[in-house]
């Protein structure tokens, strides 16, 4: 009998709730959550036990750490792990939430807005700066500006999307109900718009609007293959 | 002194708590005892407040022999400020009360 084993998570800015649910549900039936291990968990075979779990995200410099984990220790919630600016806490069912107000429930999210707008920006920024290199060049450069804005679109979308997620999440915490549902559309006008690039394709319209289309598919579904290719991998590894 | 913002509830109970000095636990054991409970301050709410105190300069740190367990104090600035907002919130129980009674008549 295996003594650990890995579950996968739903990606935090997208599914923190159902991410907190399934931990809880998989230490009921014996395993515990040890810590954080690339895009999931990592559990550990132990006594079944209901505990409740949640995420804060904070970046803490090495003199407020203490600090912040007694704050946590001293209400009841033990901390299990950290991954950079995330900390993930266990605690006994009925034991008081680690946010108690609406405000800085939404303070919560714009702690990981911080941490990631940059990133975002800037690959959204080197995304469009490739593709405008790609349609006044010729020849080699022009290549090699088309393989960097693939590139740089394949970390663009996915993370452009996890900014907008999280967005919604602070949203929905404000109880700022219209844009949510703005943000819930979005995937809908995205595909739209990917369809009616495709279209232009088959009409032939030029080149680079091709090029354009063939970006944003591979942008899409190269991450996509990606997560169902670790499902399925840690699936049949989980059966054995 | 004139406040351009009115505190959140949050903030008012742990600035109420803050007029002597004590460390995170304190203040939120501290809370929850003299509300018998009605209220109760989540970990993660809490040091989001402190920091945000500290950086309006509504409380400082008094005390961090014990890295674990800072206290921490208002200020001039913070008193003032948590005067002004209790007198706002004693405004806003007396409009309800006048309506109340008013009601029952």
């Amino acid at each position: 009998m295996k003594q650990t084993k890995y579950v996968l998570s739903g990606g935090l800015a997208f599914a923190e709730e159902k991410d907190m649910k399934q931990l809880r549900k998989l230490s009921n039936d014996g395993w515990h959550v040890s810590g954080f291990k690339f895009m999931g968990y990592t559990l550990k075979k132990g006594e079944s036990a209901d505990y409740i779990y949640s995420v804060d995200y904070r970046s803490l410099k090495d003199m407020e750490a203490e600090e912040y984990f007694e704050f946590f220790a001293s209400s009841g919630w033990t901390h299990i792990s950290s991954e950079g600016s995330i900390h993930l806490f266990r605690a006994l069912p009925g034991t008081k939430p680690i946010y108690s107000d609406r405000e800085t429930t939404a303070e919560k999210h714009v702690n990981s807005i911080k941490s990631m707008r940059w990133l975002v920006i800037s690959m959204v920024f080197l995304t469009v700066f490739a593709c405008l290199g790609a349609l006044i060049s010729t020849g080699t450069l022009q290549m090699v500006f088309n393989i960097l804005a693939v590139v740089f679109l394949i970390v663009a979308i996915p993370a452009s999307w996890t900014l907008i997620a999280t967005y919604s999440n602070k949203w929905t915490a404000e109880g700022r109900k219209g844009l949510v549902t703005v943000v819930k559309a979005l995937p809908i006008v995205f595909l739209l718009f990917v369809v009616l690039i495709i279209f232009q394709v088959f009409e032939s319209i030029s080149y680079s609007v091709s090029i354009l289309a063939a970006m944003l598919i591979g942008g899409i579904v190269a991450p996509m293959i990606i997560w169902v290719i670790m499902s399925l991998y840690i699936r049949v590894r989980g059966n054995n | 002194m004139k406040t351009t913002e009115q505190l959140t509830d949050s903030m008012f109970y742990i600035m109420s708590a803050l007029t002597k000095p004590r460390h995170g636990y304190a203040i939120m054991s501290l809370i929850e005892e003299r509300t018998d409970g009605a209220i109760t301050i989540g970990p993660a709410s809490m040091y989001t407040i402190i920091k945000k105190l500290l950086k309006h300069e509504w409380i400082y740190l008094y005390d961090d022999s014990d890295p674990r367990r800072k206290t921490y104090l208002l200020t001039e600035k913070g008193k003032d400020v948590l005067k002004a907002d209790v007198s706002l919130r004693k405004v806003m129980i007396q409009l309800a009360e006048i309506g109340l009674k008013e009601a029952e008549e």
